[in-house]
Order: structure tokens, then C-alpha cells, then sequence
């Protein structure tokens, strides 16, 4: 049985190849009965057939022996013989004597003489006697001899069985085999199946992940190319703008207008050009093009700063509760972009209270994890974070996701510019912080501004405003102008000119070099950032300095980039001016320079 | 054995067909007398046997025995050397539950109880005497045919030296007789219908 099966190779975990090789058994013992049970029913066939045959003769012969008709019995006799089975027939008279007989031709011939009734069964032949009787009357005995197959003959005709038994025992093997490897198969299949399932399970979650990642890069790229498009058109437009200022200026200044009505007038356009020059601003503080100037602030110091400003912004009907914790981080920014973002903030909670509430500001350290950095497109590390929350309507989720996009607004139209949040939001994403809106819809909403930690102790004091008055130029402190935009550039002039400046003009940055090295009295390069012809202001004012050390460098842009402002940070030690400049914001940073030359030189 | 008996047989036919010839030779010659004489002694002897032999072969028709242990009745008519053995040869034999008996009788009845009837060679009418019984179920055994009009059922012949018989299946269905084909076998001729 083991090595059955273990021909067989069965698993003894394997119900089916157990009942395959129990099938193979029992077809082995059923052959074996069959060829036992054959070979019985073939013995008992022949002694029948040999005692039939015997009985037969005895029953013609009887006639043949009381008329003691030799010939006729041997007739009997020999017509037996037509049976090749048949080896002796013979006929004894009740004397036992031979009557007639009759052998094959390869036969012994029959015995002399046969007395007794008997059936023999020998291992190729059978004997059977029976005795001729007439009535009561014994005539005599026949004698019969029937060749049977030999056992090996016999053999052979079970051999067909023994096949059968084998070919069927094969196909139990097979089916055994063919089940096992079915069932192994299946296994597999299932395993497979679940893999996928598992592989199935993955990829959603990677899908979902991705959808995710791609609605936020969306937004992303979306704010990002806003950005870019009203980046570009308020620096374009601020240029505009500086040409219209510095001409009203211009007119303002040179008293050229008569009558009250004309002053009136210039003094509105002024004013209509300083809004649409806010408006601007506002703009590149959402594209992150504004030029931003951090320094180490106390949030706290400036939260607290702020406190008469907000109250009189919010009205009396907002309680204003300020949580301000302890040894809280500096961080490095444009305090009053700080401060304008609160104050947007504020404004922004007024208009979800209209009939009143708390607005709360809180100051804490926070730091963001890998985690949250990466699912956010923020750096982590420590930050301070400011979080401004009003009980106030709450947005919905779609609102939510919109409230950063400039001219997003929820408010009338005319009531507000949709800008707001986008400003804070460009300005905190300039600024390498974080901006996150948590609200839900009737309990208020919560803006946390996170701004990263300044990482050196180091801390200078506030700048003081200067003085307002116009600082008169010199006429022996030159200054090179060098601005692609002929607007601009005439306006910058007519400004330095007026003040007592001697002014230089040049288009771009090769002929601005060439002008330096005629005019070795050049003091001060005040250049556009931007400039045509493969040489921006950075460029020329590194090459100008080259040549002149001693050279100072004014630069002046709509917008910041790359050339000058890295991260929106100025480098330390360059002056900028942006655009669109006051008359009077360009007359104090050209005589600020001048003056600490001449005194450090 | 055989040999030895078939070369007695054709010495015995070898006289007979000479008829007196050949009874003068063998007297003159003294050992095939005595083998002639044997020879006859058991031809006799044979027929003798044969008369009761016959009786399991033959069916008689229903209510030729009125019982079971009615015994058989073997009638003799005339006298010849067969007459005077069967009584020896009938002794004791029975034939299906039946004993077989010999009556001799000199005037053949018809519708008496003999259901075997044979006319010795010396009967002097034959033909009479099987007219008798026929019609009536007896099987008539006549040794030799004395004539062609003479004949029973089952006559006597003697072929290669054997005592060998016909048999003649109309005189056996005019007497209501069945012959079992084991005997038809053995007849050297049978007549038939």
C-alpha cells in the first residue's frame, strides 16, 4: 500500500488520490475474483459439457451395445471426435471390456479396460465415466477424455482481464493525477485570484492617491498659472501706471496747471493711479512676484501691534480675543505684509459675522511633519503658526476649495475684490509658509498662517520710517539710468533731474556699459531688473561693478525674479526700489545711498 | 480379437453362401465344421438375446399393457434353432418394469396379449401367420424373410458375418408401432414410408 502510494504519489492530504488508489485496489481484487471466478465456471463448463457429452453417448450407445454393433458405437465414438476437445470416447461392455474407442491422433489411446464411474479433473484434461444402462440394466460404461485449456492458455485468456484491470487502473491513476493537479490548480487560481484581488485593492488606493494628488497639483498648477497671467499683467500694467503717476506728478509739481478745477483733477487721477498701483500690488502679492523684505518679527509684538487697528476695523459688535503663548519663535518676514494678511483675515471674518461674534487670534510654535509637508507642498520643520478663527456662516466644501483663487468671492458684487485670501495666500507661500483653512458651515472658520522659524538668533531692529521730507540731489552725484520701457525710463529721469541729479539714460545693458566707461562720474546705477538683449539688470550691474567697484546699484522691478530676488528675499546689501515708485520713495533711497557713501567713503 | 472374430465370420459366410458345397467341405474338414457350428450356436444365441433387446426401442401404442407389472409376452411361432434358445436367453430379463415372457404357440391370435412375435425360419406360412397380427400392435421379427411377401417388422440378416437386422417402418405404422431411431441406426436397411 505505501508503495502504491507512493507510486501513485499521493498526498495523504489528498481525499482523492486516497480514493483513487482504494479504486485501484479494489479493481486489482475484483480482477483477481474475476479471473478465480472464471476459471471456477470454466472447470464447471467442461465437466458439464464433458459429462453432457458422456451422458449423450452413453444414451445413443446403449442400442449399439445390446445389439453389439461395434461399427455403430464406433460411429458414436468417432463423431464425438468432431470436437477437437474431445481426446478419447470409448465404449466398455458391462464387462469392462473396450467396445469401441476412439483417440486423437495425439491422444494415448483409450485404457483397455475402465470398471468404475469416475470424474477426474487434470491439469489439462478431464475424465468422465458414465455408465450405459437399459432400464435396470448396466450394458456397459462410457469413457470420456476432453483436453481443457492448459493453465497457461487459460492464463493468457485472463490476460485480457489483467489488461482491463490495468488499463482501468490507469485511468483511476490519471484521474487521481489529473484531480490533484485540478485541485492544485484551483489552489492556485485562488491564490492568484486573491492576489489580484490584493493588486486590485492597491492600484484603487494608488488611483485614489493619485486622484488626489493630481486635484491638488491641479490647484496647484492652476494658482501657479493665475499667478503667472496676473503676474504678467500687473507687471505690465504697473509699468503703465508709473508712466501715468510720474506725468501727473510731473504736472502736479511744475505747477504748469491754472485754476483750482485742473489741480482737482490731476490730484484725482493721483489718487485713481495709487489705488489701481494698490490693486497691483495686491496682484503680485498673490503671484509672489511682490518684493518682499523679511526680517526677524515677534508675531506676538505684532498681533499686539495690531490690536486698535483691528478693533476699529471689526466695529464694536466683534469681540476680539487674542491668545498669544509664550516663548514664541521668530520668524522671518515682511512684517507689514504680516500684517496686512491679518488684517484681510479680520476683514474676512467681519464680513462671515455680520451680526457680530469673537474673532480670535492665537499665536503658537508648530511643527509640520513629513507627513503633512508632503500632502501639503509645504517644507516640514518648525513654524509659528497664526490662526485667526470667527464664529461666523462657515463655508462648504466647494467654497473651501476655491478660497485661495483670486476673484474667487462669496460676497456681492462690489462688495469685494476676491482677492483678499489669494494675496494672503501668495504672500505665505512667498514667504516658505503655510496656509490652511479649516471651517465648517454654521460654526465659524479657522485660517492658520504658518510661517517658518528664523533660524538665527540674530535680530536687528525695526527699521523706523525716514523722515518725509524730498532730499535735494547734487548735480555732481551721476546717475545712469537703464530701463528698457522709454516711459518709464523718461519718467525715472524727469523725477532725478528734478531733484538736482545729473541723469544718464541708456535702453539697455550693453549701451549702459559703454556709457560707464566714457563717463568715469557715474555714482549710482539705477537699473530695471528686466532688460532685453541677453543682459538683465543683475547681469549688467555685476559686470558694471567689475569694472567700478566703488559703483552703487539701484535696482528697481515690477516684480521680483530670479536675477535679484531669491525666494522673494532680497540678498543683503541690494537696494531695490519697486514699481511703481513715489517721487518721493525714489528721492529718499537715491539721497539714502548717495549720503552713506559719501559718509562710510 | 476383432480380426480374429472377422476371420471366423467371413470363413462362416464363406460356407454359407456355398450352401452344401460347403457343408460337405466341412464336414471332410474338421476344424472348420466345428467353427462353423460354434459360430451358428452363437448367431442363434444372438438372435435369441436380440428378440427381448428390441423391446426398449419400441414404443407400443397406450393400452397394449393393461398394468405396469403385466409382463411382456415373447411368442415363438414354429420351431428353429432361435425358438429353442430365447427361453434361456429370456431368463429373468425384464424390459421397463415389464418381465419378459415366452409363449410358444403353434396358430398366431389376433388381439392376444403377445407384443413380440417371432416366426421362426420353419414356420411353413409365414405370411399367414404375420397377417394375423397385423393391424394389431405386436412387433413381428422374422429371422431371414422367408419370403418377399413375408416379412415382420424387424427381420433378421446377417452382414459381415454379423447378426445384423432390417426394419420396416410400414409394417411398424400398420401395427401402431415407433422404432427409436437408436435402433433405426443400427438396422443395416430401414424401409421407409
Amino acid at each position: 500500500m505505501a508503495d502504491l502510494r507512493r507510486m501513485l504519489h499521493i498526498d495523504r492530504a489528498n481525499p482523492m488520490s486516497a480514493f483513487a488508489a482504494a479504486g485501484v485496489l479494489l479493481l486489482l481484487l475484483a480482477g483477481m475474483a474475476m479471473v478465480i471466478y472464471n476459471e471456477q465456471a470454466y472447470k464447471d463448463a467442461k465437466i458439464q459439457q464433458i459429462r453432457a457429452q458422456s451422458r449423450i453417448l452413453a444414451s445413443t450407445v446403449t442400442a449399439a451395445l445390446a445389439f453389439d454393433d461395434r461399427k455403430a458405437a464406433y460411429e458414436y465414438v468417432t463423431a464425438l471426435g468432431a470436437d477437437p476437445q474431445v481426446r478419447i470416447a470409448a465404449v466398455y461392455d458391462a464387462r469392462g471390456a473396450l467396445f469401441a474407442g476412439y483417440s486423437r491422433a495425439d491422444a494415448r489411446p483409450p485404457p483397455a479396460a475402465v470398471m468404475e464411474e469416475q470424474q477426474l479433473i487434470r491439469a489439462d484434461h478431464l475424465i468422465a465415466t458414465t455408465p450405459v444402462t437399459q432400464g435396470a440394466a448396466e450394458l456397459g460404461t462410457v469413457y470420456m477424455e476432453m483436453a481443457i485449456d492448459p493453465i497457461s492458455r487459460r492464463l493468457a485468456r485472463y490476460g485480457i482481464i489483467g489488461l482491463l484491470v490495468a488499463m482501468a487502473s490507469l485511468i483511476f491513476v490519471l484521474l487521481g493525477a489529473a484531480q490533484r493537479r485540478l485541485a492544485e490548480a484551483n489552489a492556485r487560481l485562488e491564490q492568484q485570484g486573491a492576489d489580484l484581488a490584493r493588486a486590485n485593492e492597491n492600484l484603487r488606493a494608488q488611483i485614489e492617491q493619485r486622484e488626489n494628488a493630481e486635484t491638488a497639483l491641479r490647484q496647484v498648477q492652476k494658482m501657479e498659472a493665475m499667478g503667472q497671467l496676473i503676474g504678467g499683467i500687473a507687471h505690465d500694467f504697473n509699468n503703465l501706471l508709473q508712466v501715468i503717476m510720474g506725468n501727473l506728478e510731473v504736472l502736479k509739481r511744475r505747477k504748469l496747471l491754472a485754476g483750482d478745477d485742473a489741480k482737482r483733477m490731476v490730484d484725482s487721477a493721483i489718487r485713481g493711479a495709487e489705488r489701481a498701483a494698490t490693486l497691483t500690488q495686491r496682484l503680485l502679492a498673490f503671484a509672489r512676484r511682490q518684493p518682499l523684505n523679511p526680517k526677524p518679527i515677534d508675531v506676538n509684538k505684532l498681533v499686539t501691534g495690531m490690536s486698535e487697528l483691528l478693533h476699529r476695523t471689526l466695529g464694536e459688535s466683534i469681540k476680539i480675543e487674542t491668545v498669544l503663548s509664550g516663548g514664541i519663535w521668530r520668524v522671518a518676514a515682511d512684517a507689514n505684509q504680516v500684517e496686512n494678511a491679518l488684517l484681510n483675515l479680520a476683514v474676512n471674518a467681519r464680513d462671515a459675522m455680520p451680526s457680530g461674534g469673537k474673532l480670535t487670534i492665537e499665536t503658537a510654535n508648530a511643527f509640520l511633519d513629513d507627513a503633512y509637508a508632503k500632502a501639503n507642498e509645504v517644507r516640514p520643520g518648525q513654524y509659528v503658526v497664526v490662526a485667526v478663527s470667527d464664529t461666523g456662516a462657515g463655508m462648504p466644501k466647494d467654497v473651501l476649495q476655491k478660497a485661495f483663487e483670486p476673484f474667487f468671492t462669496t460676497k456681492d458684487v462690489g462688495k469685494g475684490s476676491g482677492l483678499g485670501l489669494s494675496q494672503v495666500y501668495g504672500f505665505i507661500k512667498q514667504s516658505d509658509g503655510h496656509a490652511k483653512i479649516y471651517s465648517e458651515p454654521g460654526e465659524g472658520t479657522t485660517i492658520k498662517l504658518y510661517l517658518p522659524r528664523l533660524p538665527l538668533a540674530g535680530d536687528a531692529a525695526e527699521d523706523s520710517m525716514e523722515a518725509q521730507r524730498l532730499p535735494e540731489g547734487r548735480s555732481d552725484r551721476l546717475v545712469l539710468i537703464v530701463e528698457d520701457d522709454e516711459d518709464v525710463r523718461a519718467h525715472a529721469a524727469a523725477i532725478l533731474r528734478e531733484l538736482g541729479y545729473s541723469v544718464l539714460e541708456a535702453a539697455d545693458g550693453p549701451s549702459a556699459l559703454l556709457m560707464l566707461d566714457s563717463k568715469p562720474g557715474v555714482r549710482l546705477l539705477f537699473t530695471d531688473i528686466g532688460l532685453p538683449d541677453g543682459l538683465n539688470g543683475r547681469q549688467l550691474a555685476d559686470e558694471a561693478q567689475r569694472r567700478r567697484p566703488e559703483l552703487q546699484v539701484l535696482y528697481t522691478t515690477a516684480y521680483a525674479r530670479n536675477a535679484i530676488v531669491h525666494q522673494g528675499r532680497l540678498d543683503p546689501g541690494v537696494e531695490l526700489i519697486t514699481k511703481p515708485f513715489t517721487y518721493a520713495a525714489l528721492a529718499s533711497k537715491v539721497h539714502a545711498m548717495f549720503e552713506r557713501r559719501d559718509s562710510t567713503g | 480379437m476383432d480380426l480374429l472374430s472377422a476371420q471366423r465370420f467371413e470363413a462362416w459366410r464363406f460356407a454359407t453362401a456355398l450352401g452344401p458345397v460347403a457343408l460337405a467341405a466341412c464336414v471332410t474338414a474338421f476344424v472348420p465344421a466345428r467353427v462353423i457350428a460354434q459360430t451358428g450356436t452363437v448367431e442363434y444365441a444372438v438372435k435369441a438375446t436380440y428378440l427381448y433387446k428390441f423391446a426398449p426401442y419400441v414404443e407400443w401404442p397406450e393400452g397394449s399393457f393393461r398394468s405396469p407389472s403385466d409382463p411382456l409376452v415373447l411368442c415363438v411361432i414354429g420351431v428353429d434353432a432361435v425358438a429353442n434358445l430365447v427361453d434361456e436367453a429370456v431368463q429373468g430379463q425384464t424390459v421397463g418394469g415389464h418381465a419378459v415372457t415366452v409363449r410358444h404357440i403353434v396358430e398366431p391370435k389376433r388381439d392376444s396379449d403377445c407384443r413380440i412375435l417371432y416366426v421362426a425360419a420353419s414356420q411353413r406360412d409365414p405370411a399367414a401367420a404375420l397377417g394375423i397380427v397385423r393391424g394389431t400392435p405386436v412387433l413381428t421379427v422374422t429371422d431371414a424373410r422367408p419370403d418377399a411377401r413375408a416379412h415382420g417388422i424387424i427381420d433378421f440378416v446377417i452382414e459381415s458375418n454379423r447378426v445384423r437386422f432390417e426394419i420396416d417402418l410400414n409394417a411398424a405404422a400398420e401395427n401402431h408401432l415407433l422404432i427409436s431411431s437408436k435402433l433405426l441406426n443400427l438396422a443395416v436397411r430401414v424401409r421407409q414410408p
